[in-house]
């Protein structure tokens, strides 16, 4: 059994796309949230690079994927703050006790 | 030059209102003066800009492709309202220097202000469709924000919610129309579509024409809208002189204005806007006359002025309307600040419990009867050639059974407005406590108004020459000189016409005879005073869009985990969609 390198590439996109997207439809802990999110980005990266070689802009493709990687740090550690504040304030790390704006 | 002047007057109030809120409520006396400051250099803008009036596109913004450029035309039509908005603007907020004294949050209360202003200004000098509406709707954000100004009162925060919610209405119509304008002809331009009304199918601009009818009546407050305009009587005075006189209200009749070239030939639109115009003109004035809030007489008769403005642009002579909307801003925002004054110093505004003020408020009641002389359409002043002239287009263009309803109308309002003089300024005092008349600003702010009322109706030359043909290519307005115009009005129609008005003062002369004749309308009396029933209804739709809006707010659960489930069901569909369609 042979696999070329694009459908092994597709296949990991598509791998932690899904790892990150149920994980955030089931995980209720503040910091798995973040988690789940690194994964779900980690998926979007690779499709970007894996769709610059496919269609021949390597250099586009790498470059947006650089892009996300700086805006996805942000991402991080903006959520990790926010986290450890919401710890602080409400004693707890669940989402469910963070619907205060809807009452 | 223009696009200078254009940024100015409505940056002015935009930079002011951001530079009054920073100063921060412990600076009240700043926020006065700055206050004052941006509105009047605003003003002073505006005037300016009448003399380089032009049917050119004077200023153009680009934004991309997908919304058209932000385009701006400095034509007649937008000028003089930019300059009603921005000058008796500047005189509410110079009123309301004495008249909000010791409130707290004047930075919000003047942010929303110059907004408002600002937004108004905006919205009449655009002819970028999509940017009209998106002015229209700051005008009704701040209306909102405005009348529920006291949020402790939860009268005036129904007031407000009652207000958006209704004109909201309007701005679906005005939305609607923004869409089909592009989606048949690519451009968000309104002079392309007054130029060439032809170019876009029939069946389109009916429902152009009928959804910005929509729009206008309820902005302006017009049959079946009219109930939100009284409830707004909650505000703090200068608010309703603003909302009345300068912006607000006035928008409704200039988009009828604006649009009248490009709808005049759909069938059956001047039929209906007359009709629109007449009701609401004859039923505000019957309910004026059993109102006894001062403020709320004062919010019917501007209904019924409106009225007679969109029944005169239904008859297509726009300038009548026109005329008769500067006329009513002055005298209009003179008769709300002055009613402000008394409510100032009696402490209510009920008036079974004023009477007899006019000897301890001398100027209040020489400036307020001058105003009630106007609204009454008494000769020599602005009201009366305006009205006058409305009442002559309609006895020319429209069929006989509606004139003489106009008529009747015009009667009715002389007589509320005497009612109103009489048992604010005459007849026995009623109020205890300390009276005193208007304070320095609010005299400030009167005195022009006063003047305003007594002479703008030399202008009506100058009107017609900068609403004429040279701006404005598509109104067929003639430049007259003010002599022209001032001897057509005074023909045998308009004997006739003031033998109305007069009988009307008569009929409030003769009320203790009359008692008869009063019992017998006693059951009109009781229909006025429940608004018809129609703020039954309204009331229906206000309570039956906060039930909805209740209602749906389960579908914002506010977990993560079910936002990321609409997500992916969404982007499940999606593909599904793109599978399907490939």
């Amino acid at each position: 059994m042979s696999m070329n390198v694009p459908s092994v590439f597709l296949i990991v996109v598509i791998g932690l796309l899904g790892v990150g997207l149920y994980a955030l439809l089931t995980v209720r802990n503040l910091i798995k949230v973040v988690v789940a999110l690194q994964i779900l980005v980690k998926g979007a990266m690779l499709a970007f690079v894996l769709v610059g070689r496919l269609t021949g802009q390597v250099n586009l493709g790498q470059s947006l994927a650089l892009t996300v990687i700086v805006a996805d740090t942000i991402v991080a550690v903006v959520g990790l703050t926010l986290a450890v504040q919401v710890r602080r304030k409400f004693g707890s790390l669940d989402i469910k006790d963070l619907t205060t704006l809807k009452r | 030059m223009a696009a200078t002047l254009i940024l100015l007057s409505i940056g002015l109030p935009w930079l002011g209102a951001l530079v009054v809120w920073m100063v921060g409520d412990r600076h009240e006396k700043i926020q006065h003066a700055l206050a004052v400051a941006f509105s009047l250099a605003a003003g002073v803008a505006a005037v300016i800009l009448l003399g380089s009036a032009g049917k050119e596109t004077a200023l153009t913004i680009p934004v991309g492709g997908v919304f058209g450029d932000f385009t701006f035309v400095a034509d007649g039509l937008g000028v003089f309202l930019a300059v009603i908005a921005t000058v008796i603007g500047s005189l509410a907020v110079i009123f309301s220097v004495d008249y909000m004294h010791g409130e707290h949050q004047l930075g919000r209360y003047y942010a929303f202000v110059l907004f408002f202003i600002g937004a108004m200004v905006g919205l009449v000098l655009t002819s970028n469709l999509l940017l009209m509406f998106v002015f229209w709707e700051i005008t009704a954000l701040c209306s909102y924000a405005l009348i529920a100004f006291h949020n402790d009162d939860p009268k005036a925060v129904a007031g407000g919610v009652k207000a958006l919610i209704i004109t909201q209405f309007g701005g679906v119509g005005l939305l609607l129309g923004a869409v089909l304008l592009v989606s048949t002809t690519g451009s968000y331009d309104i002079n392309a579509l007054l130029a060439s009304p032809s170019s876009i199918p029939a069946g389109t601009l009916a429902v152009l024409a009928y959804g910005f009818l929509v729009a206008a009546a309820a902005k302006s407050a017009q049959f079946p809208f009219q109930t939100w305009l009284p409830d707004a009587m909650e505000a703090p005075t200068p608010i309703s002189a603003l909302i009345h006189a300068a912006t607000m209200v006035n928008a409704g009749v200039y988009l009828l204005a604006r649009f009248f070239p490009a709808f005049k030939d759909v069938p059956g639109w001047t039929e209906a806007v007359m009709l629109v115009g007449l009701v609401t003109a004859l039923m505000a004035a019957i309910m004026a006359v059993v109102s006894n809030d001062l403020k709320r007489v004062l919010a019917y008769s501007t209904v019924s002025q409106l009225g007679y403005m969109v029944y005169a642009v239904g008859t297509g002579v726009v300038f009548a309307s026109q005329f008769h909307l500067l006329s009513h801003s002055v005298f209009k925002a003179l008769l709300f600040l002055g009613a402000g004054a008394v409510i100032h110093s009696v402490g209510t505004r009920d008036m079974r419990e004023m009477g007899g003020l006019g000897k301890k408020m001398p100027f209040t009641r020489v400036v307020f009867i001058i105003g009630a002389l106007a609204l009454a359409g008494l000769p020599i002043l602005n009201g009366f050639w305006s009205k006058e002239l409305i009442l002559e287009a309609g006895l020319k263009h429209s069929p006989i059974w509606m004139y003489i309803l106009m008529l009747v109308g015009a009667g009715i309002t002389a007589f509320y407005t005497f009612r109103m003089v009489w048992m604010v300024f005459y007849g026995k005092p009623k109020a205890e406590g300390h009276i005193h008349d208007a304070g320095k600003a609010m005299k400030v702010a009167l005195a022009p108004l006063a003047l305003g009322a007594l002479t703008t109706w030399l202008l009506a030359g100058p009107f017609s020459k900068i609403l004429g043909t040279e701006t404005l290519p598509y109104h067929n307005i003639h430049a007259e000189s003010t002599w022209e115009i001032l001897g057509e009005v005074i023909s045998l129609p308009t004997l006739v016409a003031l033998g109305v008005v007069a009988l009307g003062l008569l009929a409030w002369w003769q009320r203790d005879k009359l008692g008869g004749l009063g019992k017998a309308l006693g059951w009109l009396g009781k229909a006025a005073a429940a608004s018809f029933g129609f703020e039954a209804i309204n009331r229906g739709v206000v309570k039956g869009t906060q039930g909805a809006s209740n209602g749906l707010s389960v579908t914002q659960t506010g977990l993560l985990n079910w936002n990321v489930l609409g997500i992916v069901v969404a982007l499940v569909i999606l593909f599904a969609v793109l599978a399907l369609g490939a």
